[in-house]
């Protein structure tokens, strides 16, 4: 599975806040697309990695820059397919590694030499993968040519006779493989944009300082990578976006709107209440709390380090947002939460009620009929449950995911079906959304405070939330978890982060914000706050999610309908870790 | 509601068809021996529940099959007392059924149960090999011939801790996966009575599917559900029609993977139906 645009996994992570210029058109053919578009998982399935299908051009040959393989529309559905299925053959025998491509450049003559060799190669080493209605594509003969991307190179430049490939192979182009991994290449190398710098920049981050496991920082020639986390974030930055006109913010640029006065300000609400509504940077001092950060270089504490600012989030001119359903998700909630309580006087149970059998006994003996129910239970009844839902609106969380929808999107979809789930279960609930911009600025919008009810004003607070800044997740942690503290009133506390995972800020950079990350969690836990971190959507990677939530229950789900299936056992976990450790320290 | 565990692999009916992929077998039966206790882990659908039962055959023991689920109580798996008119009578669990008659008693989905019911098994897991029942007061040693087997499905890497330490530690692992693909034509093949060539078309299209990464997948397709599509051509339908119901609709419900699915099937059973 070597692809030449596949990034050695094990560089840290990497956050893009920006967008790149390609937003791809789609008003045209969107019938074509759609047909075409449910190839996508043929493509992906052959290629061993995600792979979009695309139209081409009309009576374009099919062609593939890695990420995505154009076909030609007008033909037909077999034609189609077999096309498809040779690109996608060739990304995974590895037919396109870098450094073969880069010596087709500007050689056509020689790519078409090398596709009719490398093409049956590259089909007859897949053959038991294949669908056996396209076995005769393969060409045994030219396939035994060669056992290798190189071998087949050699071959074409040689000078034996090679036939011209079937039309159904398509062609390579070199320049659009190497133009994406060229960019791809660009964008990795540009640093952390500065705010105030011009927002058609791309904001990249490179967490390479923190390379934990050693692994050489060699972005585009070290094979084996199938999607690193770098390598999967450049494909997302490489492939073209589509973003515009899907209920979401407008693409990650949202992030770089808060600049400078008001031209942003109807997407970040953190700014339509200051006082003076144009300043961005430092807010209103007066009522902000502070909190310690963890130091993990200097192994302290930095004491009174952050502000948090809990603020109004906009509410007049947002739309209600439209909650759907609860995703399946109160049969697992029901009975989360509760008390175990011991019940008399049950038709089943672990032991016989004493008294309930001698009174069952005595009315049987003095004729009436005696009342069966004379067994103990131990049955979860009690609601005892606060539960505050952190949402992380930061600018990255407006990437868009897998399914298209931008993470943001989707953590506010389950965000409303978790709080109005657990509400209309009884529990104590509160929704705040956090963003940061420095350390001084830390900002928390209650969208329902644990005494709110959750009416539409709610919905309309969460309907006009935007994704937008940086993530100080310690000090939002710590924030939550007093306020639940404060204001929770129950004994069993949960705060559940909604997050992709990705700590960033001014002065926190992916190591430290982690570090401190997961110390707030583990602060919060050894107070009896049960923690839990869901990643919704997010492409962040299991092994980034780990080291920024450290042992809380955490799970990273595809979508919003796959909750249901983890939330029971993720809730008992989060409470179990909680109660371990108030029982532990009385 | 004390009858929860069935005793199956009574000694005469044939072995129940299981084909090893590796050493699963010798390391099973020199557990089994040793009276170490097993833990399977594997994905739903491989074959964990039809090794037990080809082991319990090959080992002339009865198998006590208990599904775990979150309500699991302790006294769901040793025993509790009734009231039988004006007496109380004890009623055997299942575990405890199995401790007693030396059978394989086989927890599936182990970590569905709650975390208080696994820790009963730590005594009988280890080399005590005891089951302490509190409610009567005596302490059971496990007759010979006894085996704790419990498997679970690592799915979600979180919900992975949740089999305690302690507990998995006291078991010997056995790992199943996807057998290959030779393997699984024949296991295909077999299992729902169809073509050798049938089966190898089902098996491609459902290798095809597991690269898929679970891309909005829920699980990949499992050879179960290979072998239920199967077992809907043998019953006279067609391959495309089979496939469509017996492996997109359990593997998706979203609309968009589930076209891509049909796509695939489509591509792959393509000539079958001629």
């Amino acid at each position: 599975m070597v692809r030449p645009e596949n990034a050695r996994a094990g560089v840290g992570t990497v956050r893009i806040v920006g967008t790149v210029e390609a937003v791809e058109s789609v008003e045209a053919g969107k019938e074509v697309g759609d047909r075409l578009g449910r190839l996508r998982l043929l493509a992906s399935a052959i290629a061993g990695c995600e792979l979009r299908v695309a139209p081409a051009g009309p009576g374009e040959p099919a062609w593939t820059d890695g990420r995505a393989v154009f076909l030609d529309a007008e033909t037909s559905v077999r034609e189609q397919v077999e096309a498809l299925v040779v690109q996608a053959s060739l990304l995974a025998a590895g037919s396109l590694d870098l450094g073969v491509v880069r010596r087709l450049r500007r050689r056509s003559a020689l790519a078409r030499r090398y596709l009719a060799v490398e093409g049956h190669r590259a089909l007859a080493s897949l053959e038991d993968l294949l669908p056996r209605s396209l076995g005769s594509l393969v060409d045994r003969e030219l396939a035994a040519r060669s056992d290798s991307p190189a071998a087949s190179l050699a071959a074409a430049l040689g000078r034996e006779a090679i036939p011209d490939p079937p039309l159904v192979f398509g062609a390579i182009r070199a320049r659009a493989l190497l133009a994406s991994l060229r960019r791809a290449k660009r964008s990795a190398t540009t640093r952390r944009q500065t705010p105030g710098e011009p927002r058609e920049r791309i904001l990249v981050e490179v967490g390479d300082e923190e390379d934990e496991r050693g692994a050489a920082i060699d972005l585009f020639t070290v094979p084996g990578g199938a999607g690193g986390p770098l390598g999967r974030l450049l494909a997302r930055l490489l492939r073209p976006v589509r973003r515009l006109g899907q209920g979401g913010a407008p693409g990650a640029d949202a992030a770089m709107k808060w600049t400078r006065g008001g031209a942003g300000g109807d997407r970040s609400f953190a700014f339509t209440t200051g006082a003076t509504g144009s300043v961005p940077g430092p807010a209103p001092e007066e009522r902000g709390t502070t909190y310690p950060e963890w130091d993990v270089h200097g192994r302290r504490y930095r004491e009174a380090w952050c502000t948090v600012h809990e603020v109004e989030p906009r509410s007049e001119e947002a739309e209600p947002f439209a909650a759907s359903n609860g995703y399946g998700l109160r049969r697992p909630l029901a009975r989360l939460g509760m008390g175990l309580d011991s019940c008399h006087r049950q038709a089943q149970g672990d032991d016989i009620d004493i008294d309930a059998a001698i009174e069952a006994r005595v009315e049987a003996m003095a004729g009436t009929p005696p009342d069966d129910a004379v067994y103990l239970d131990s049955l979860r009844r009690r609601r005892d449950l606060s539960v505050l839902v952190l949402l992380d609106v930061s600018g990255s969380t407006g990437e868009a995911s897998a399914s298209r929808q931008t993470v943001h999107e989707q953590q506010r979809r389950v965000a409303a079906a978790l709080t109005r789930v657990l509400h209309e279960l009884g529990d104590r609930v509160a929704l705040y959304a956090f963003h940061s911009r420095g350390r001084s600025a830390v900002q928390l919008a209650p969208v329902k405070r644990f005494d709110d009810d959750l009416d539409a004003l709610v919905m309309r607070r969460l309907g006009g939330l935007a994704p937008a800044g940086y993530s100080r997740l310690g000090a939002a942690i710590r924030h939550g978890a007093a306020v639940l503290k404060d204001r929770g009133a129950t004994s069993r506390r949960l705060l559940v982060v909604l997050s992709d995972g990705l700590a960033f800020d001014h002065g926190y950079e992916p190591e430290y914000g982690a570090a401190d990350a997961r110390r707030a969690l583990a602060e919060a836990r050894s107070e009896g706050v049960g923690c839990l971190c869901l990643g919704i959507g997010a492409n962040t990677e299991a092994d980034a999610l780990r080291r920024v939530f450290g042992s809380a229950a955490h799970a990273t789900l595809p979508g919003p309908e796959h909750l249901n299936r983890v939330v029971g056992p993720l809730f008992r976990a989060a409470l179990r870790s909680a109660e371990v450790k108030r029982r532990g320290s009385p | 509601m004390n009858r929860r565990g069935d005793v199956a692999g009574a000694p005469g009916a044939s072995r129940p068809y299981y084909v090893p992929v590796g050493s699963e077998e010798n390391v099973f039966k020199a557990a089994f021996r040793k009276g170490l206790s097993v833990v399977l882990k594997g994905p739903t659908g491989c074959g964990k529940t039809r090794f037990v039962e080809a082991m319990a055959h090959d080992l002339g023991r009865p198998l006590i099959t208990v599904a775990c689920h979150d309500d699991l109580t302790t006294a769901d798996l040793v025993g509790r007392f009734l009231l039988r008119g004006g007496e109380t009578e004890w009623v055997d669990g299942p575990l405890t059924r199995a401790v007693r008659d030396g059978a394989i008693c086989y927890l599936d989905e182990v970590v569905e149960a709650r975390q208080d019911t696994t820790v009963v098994l730590h005594p009988l897991a280890d080399h005590r090999r005891q089951l302490p029942i509190e409610r009567l007061g005596i302490t059971l040693d496990a007759a010979p011939g006894f085996c704790l087997v419990v498997s679970y499905n690592p799915g979600y890497q979180s919900i992975l801790k949740d089999l305690k330490d302690s507990t998995r530690q006291r078991m010997v692992a056995i790992e199943f996966g996807f057998p290959p693909a030779a393997v699984e034509e024949e296991i295909v093949a077999r299992e729902a009575g169809i073509e050798r060539g049938q089966a190898a078309e089902l098996v491609r299209l459902g290798q095809a599917i597991r690269r898929l990464e679970t891309g909005g997948l829920r699980e990949v397709a499992s050879t179960r559900v290979l072998i239920a599509a199967g077992q809907l051509i043998a019953e006279g339908l067609d391959p495309r029609e089979a496939a469509r119901a017996a492996i997109t609709g359990p593997l998706s419900d979203d609309a968009a993977t589930t076209r891509g699915l049909v796509e695939m099937i489509d591509v792959y059973l393509a000539d079958a139906e001629k």
